[in-house]
């Protein structure tokens, strides 16, 4: 039998640069002109010029370059599909393997926390308009760092007690620590924007500001309508990553674990269950590995820890007196293909759904409940951007969108002429 | 099976089994460590410098400086000689040369009166040591009686060399300091007194980086430090260039034969300096040295490095179809000339692979930035394209990370010049 990975919740799976590996990677970087992976990162967070400032033995400089173009660059550096992104532009593929930016990138931010640095400031003088955002996810965070680093005053509205949203609600914390979270957003803290939590904002509560920003995310669950979807032990992956996030090893996930998706969604699922004590935890997708949309790398991670994947099969019908004891598969594609297994849970990773955003804003809806925001605009005083206008993509480019959404914001209260 | 060749060479007649030799420093600083090493492979050893002075030495006494997060470029020691009583040492050399007569022990010994060197001599005559070196070289010694201070003053050399000549017919090295102006005229001074050969080179005197904790250099004694020598694989440009000048100066050759110090090779020749590999030391080789001597390579990797010399020495003679040292050894010598005698009648263009090139733009940026602007960048394609204004310095070249991507190409005539056949390096690693 190959050896399986134990790990800890709430440990990070993956261990950083020290000062000199890391100058060992730089040092395999080819300092690009008009540098590839710069183009490739969303957020503008610069990679080549990071990089050549650890090269030369600048990493204060460093940190200053990511923290500047991107407010969650430590975040970013954990959770960024870089394989997709700068990493796949790197010029290095042409020889070798690319540079391992995201890595890199973790350890200039972690040195800004070494440092104790203040990297980012905002003016002493404030502009007089108010700025509301609904939402502390990256797309929110990202725009309200940039109105506030411009001078304006700005207050986030959050329903949960902590900022965040995916960051801080979602994705494990062996990819990415709630301290490295806590971290970015004390930079969003520093440049002085408000924060009010427990906040379920609803239209009216916006009147008084002069520009607001939507950044609410997909929050809805989106279940199958099959047999014995209503009984305990069903989670969506959302309702299911929050509990575990809020309440940690108290959190029971149940002995026998289904997760039902392809994504790095339900990779997420699996492993929490796994770390946070279940016995058998599988993956169900419905087509193949090759089709899934998730990361190989994550997979593989799931592997490690003694997770199964079964592919081709779709749930059917879920079984139990008033809780899940069982569920029960059809093939995909193949018709002969039958599959039933215990289970205490059942967790459906099958993507989020928008909730109703014209009750959040009197802004107009699209498909599937999206908000319609063409370049961060929806309308008036109303912006959005993030999950809930491109339909769920990544982080960097929420915090890319929410940044070009401020800018909008920033054009508008010009033109309007509040000072 | 292994490939085995003859690597043996004399050395001012005396047989070794191959060229390589540990330099007089702590790598060879005791009976045991000594015996290690020939195990391991080495021909010899110069044993850690004897003196009479018995040296008390500092906490901590190395640094080592480092680019891109490599190690070791550069190694900087505080040391001084040995710090054994002078007749421990000598027992230790007396038994190796009783125990390993088919390896090569040479003491190594510094003196710091006329009368020291005698006396340091004679003993190493009562040891029966096949060879001696003189240390005219430590940069670091606590007085202007030994060390450094003494190999560049011409007279003090003269009188030296002559001291140890004059009491054992043991052929003398004098060991040289790269702290000179010019190495060939202490050399020559060393000869004159009755040296057989000379070695070079010993550490170099540096700083190699500053504490900011304690706002001196480095290594911190106390909150202090001081000037020392360098050594490693950074000195190796300079120990070269020290060796090759020795082996062009005539006038060493001519005094070496007058004095019966010729035994068919002309003046004997001992590299050092920042040898680690096989290459390393055929280069030494190349330019006229007869055996070559490490200290850095070994202090960072140990012994076992001798094993990758001589395979990788042996397979490179193989290669180039060498059957014997001796028709190696001189072979660059006549090839480095002086900078007024090349020829500056051509450009020899580079050449670009598009298909290697990963469209990086280094050479574009160099090119522009500290050469000719001759590199226009097409930013659509990301590939380099060379236009008019080329003059064949081959910066991009050194600057390209993919191999075998910039290259040599055409070779241009300046106007008015008679072209002649060119030779040019093709191959580059
Ligand atoms: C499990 C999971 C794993 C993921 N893994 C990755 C990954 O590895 N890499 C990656 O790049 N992307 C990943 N993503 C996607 C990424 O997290 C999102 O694209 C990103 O968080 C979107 O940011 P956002 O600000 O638009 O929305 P969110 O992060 O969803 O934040 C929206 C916030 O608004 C709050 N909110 C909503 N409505 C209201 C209201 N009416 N009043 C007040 N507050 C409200 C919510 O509570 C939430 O805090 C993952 C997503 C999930 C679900
Ligand atoms: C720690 C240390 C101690 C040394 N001690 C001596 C010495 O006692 N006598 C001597 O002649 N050279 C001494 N050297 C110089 C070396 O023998 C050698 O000439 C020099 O280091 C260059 O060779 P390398 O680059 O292979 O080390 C010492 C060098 C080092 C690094
Ligand atoms: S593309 Fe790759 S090699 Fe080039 S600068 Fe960026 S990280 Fe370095
Ligand atoms: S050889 Fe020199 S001048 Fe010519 S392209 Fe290269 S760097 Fe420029
Ligand atoms: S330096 Fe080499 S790889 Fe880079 S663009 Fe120039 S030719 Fe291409």
């Amino acid at each position: 039998m190959s050896k399986v990975v134990k790990a800890k919740y709430t440990a990070e799976a993956v261990a950083g640069f020290t000062h000199r590996t890391a100058m060992e990677e730089a040092a395999r970087c080819l300092l690009c002109h008009d540098a590839p992976c710069s183009q490739g990162c969303p957020a503008g967070t610069d990679p080549a010029k990071f990089i050549r400032s650890i090269r030369f033995r600048n990493v204060k400089g460093a940190a200053e370059t990511i923290r500047e173009n991107n407010i969650l660059g430590g975040s970013c550096a954990r959770v960024c599909p870089y394989d997709r992104l700068c990493e796949e532009a790197c010029s290095r593929c042409g020889i070798d393997k690319p540079i391992q930016i995201g890595k890199l990138q973790r350890y200039a931010i972690e040195q800004e926390k070494v440092f104790k640095m203040k990297i980012l400031k905002a003016p002493a003088k404030k502009k007089a308009a108010k700025v509301a955002c609904v939402g502390a996810g990256p797309a929110s965070l990202a725009a309200a760092a940039e109105l506030a680093k411009a001078g304006y005053r700005v207050t986030i509205f959050e329903r949960e007690e902590k900022a965040g949203g995916v960051l801080t609600y979602g994705i494990v914390p062996s990819r990415l620590p709630q301290a490295v979270v806590d971290h970015d957003i004390a930079q969003v803290k520093g440049l002085g924007v408000k924060f009010e939590f427990g906040k379920e904002v609803k239209a009216a509560d916006l009147e008084e500001y002069d520009a607001v920003f939507v950044g609410t995310g997909l929050w809805g669950a989106n279940l199958p309508k099959i047999e014995g979807i209503e009984l305990a032990g069903v989670y969506s992956a959302v309702d299911f990553l929050k509990a575990a996030r809020t309440q940690k090893n108290a959190f029971d996930p149940g002995k026998k674990v289904l997760v039902v998706g392809g994504g790095d969604v339900a990779v997420d699922c699996a492993v929490t269950a796994k770390l946070l004590g279940a016995e058998d935890v599988k993956i169900v997708y419905r087509r193949t590995l090759e089709e899934a949309p998730g990361n190989m790398t994550e997979f593989q991670y799931a592997l490690t820890l003694g997770i199964g994947i079964t592919t081709g099969m779709a749930p059917a019908a879920i079984k139990g007196a008033d809780k899940v004891e069982a569920v029960e598969f059809k093939g995909f594609r193949d018709e002969a293909a039958q599959l039933v297994l215990s289970a205490d849970t059942i967790v459906f990773a099958t993507g989020q759904t928008a909730e109703d955003q014209t009750a959040v804003a009197p802004v107009k809806v699209a498909d599937k409940g999206l908000i319609k925001a063409p370049k961060g605009k929806a309308g008036g005083k109303f912006f959005a951007a993030g999950d809930i206008v491109n339909g769920g993509k990544t982080v960097v480019e929420a915090v890319a969108a929410g940044k070009e959404a401020a800018d909008a914001m920033i054009a508008y209260l010009e033109k309007k002429g509040v000072k | 099976m292994a490939i085995k060749k003859d690597l043996s060479v004399n050395y001012l007649g005396v047989k070794c089994q191959n060229p390589f030799f540990l330099s007089s420093s702590p790598v060879g600083g005791n009976y045991d460590m000594v015996r290690k090493c020939y195990e391991t492979g080495w021909a010899g050893c110069f044993f850690k410098t004897v003196g009479i002075f018995v040296a008390d030495e500092c906490s901590p006494r190395f640094d080592q400086t480092n680019k891109e997060g490599l190690p070791w470029l550069g190694f900087k020691n505080m040391e001084q000689i040995s710090d054994k009583p002078t007749e421990q040492n000598f027992e230790y050399i007396y038994r190796l040369v009783r125990d390993y007569p088919e390896h090569v022990t040479v003491a190594t010994i510094m003196g710091s009166s006329e009368e020291e060197w005698k006396q340091l001599a004679k003993m190493c005559d009562e040891a029966g040591v096949p060879l001696i070196e003189g240390n005219f070289s430590c940069p670091q010694m606590t007085s202007h009686d030994m060390g450094s201070d003494v190999g560049t003053n011409n007279e003090l050399v003269e009188k030296y060399a002559r001291a140890v000549t004059s009491v054992t017919d043991i052929p003398f090295i004098a060991k040289m300091t790269p702290n000179c102006k010019n190495m060939e005229e202490h050399a020559r001074a060393a000869i004159k007194g009755g040296a057989a050969a000379v070695s070079a080179i010993n550490t170099i005197k540096s700083i190699t980086n500053l504490d900011f904790e304690n706002m001196t250099a480095m290594p911190v004694v106390n909150g202090k430090s001081s000037i020392s020598g360098y050594s490693g694989a950074a000195v190796k440009p300079i120990a070269l260039r020290f060796c090759t000048q020795v082996q062009q100066d005539e006038e060493i050759h001519k005094l070496v034969k007058e004095k019966g110090f010729d035994f068919g090779y002309g003046h004997e020749m001992s590299g050092i300096g920042g040898i680690e590999t096989w290459r390393d030391a055929a280069e030494f080789l190349a330019v006229g040295c007869r055996t070559v001597q490490v200290t850095t390579a070994i202090m960072q990797y140990g012994y076992r490095i001798v094993e990758d010399m001589i395979s990788g020495l042996s397979h490179f003679m193989d290669e180039r179809g060498f059957d014997n040292l001796d028709q190696f050894i001189g072979c660059a010598l006549p090839n480095i000339i002086p900078a007024e005698e090349l020829n500056r009648d051509f450009r020899l263009l580079p050449k670009f692979d598009d298909k290697k090139c990963v469209g990086c733009g280094r050479c574009y940026v160099s090119c522009y930035d500290a050469a000719h602007q001759a590199i226009d960048w097409n930013e659509k394609k990301r590939r380099p394209e060379l236009n008019d204004n080329c003059v064949g310095c081959h910066l991009c070249l050194n600057v390209c990370p993919v191999q075998g991507c910039i290259t040599p190409g055409e070779i241009q005539w300046k106007e008015g010049r008679e072209p002649v056949d060119v030779k040019f390096k093709k191959e580059y690693i």
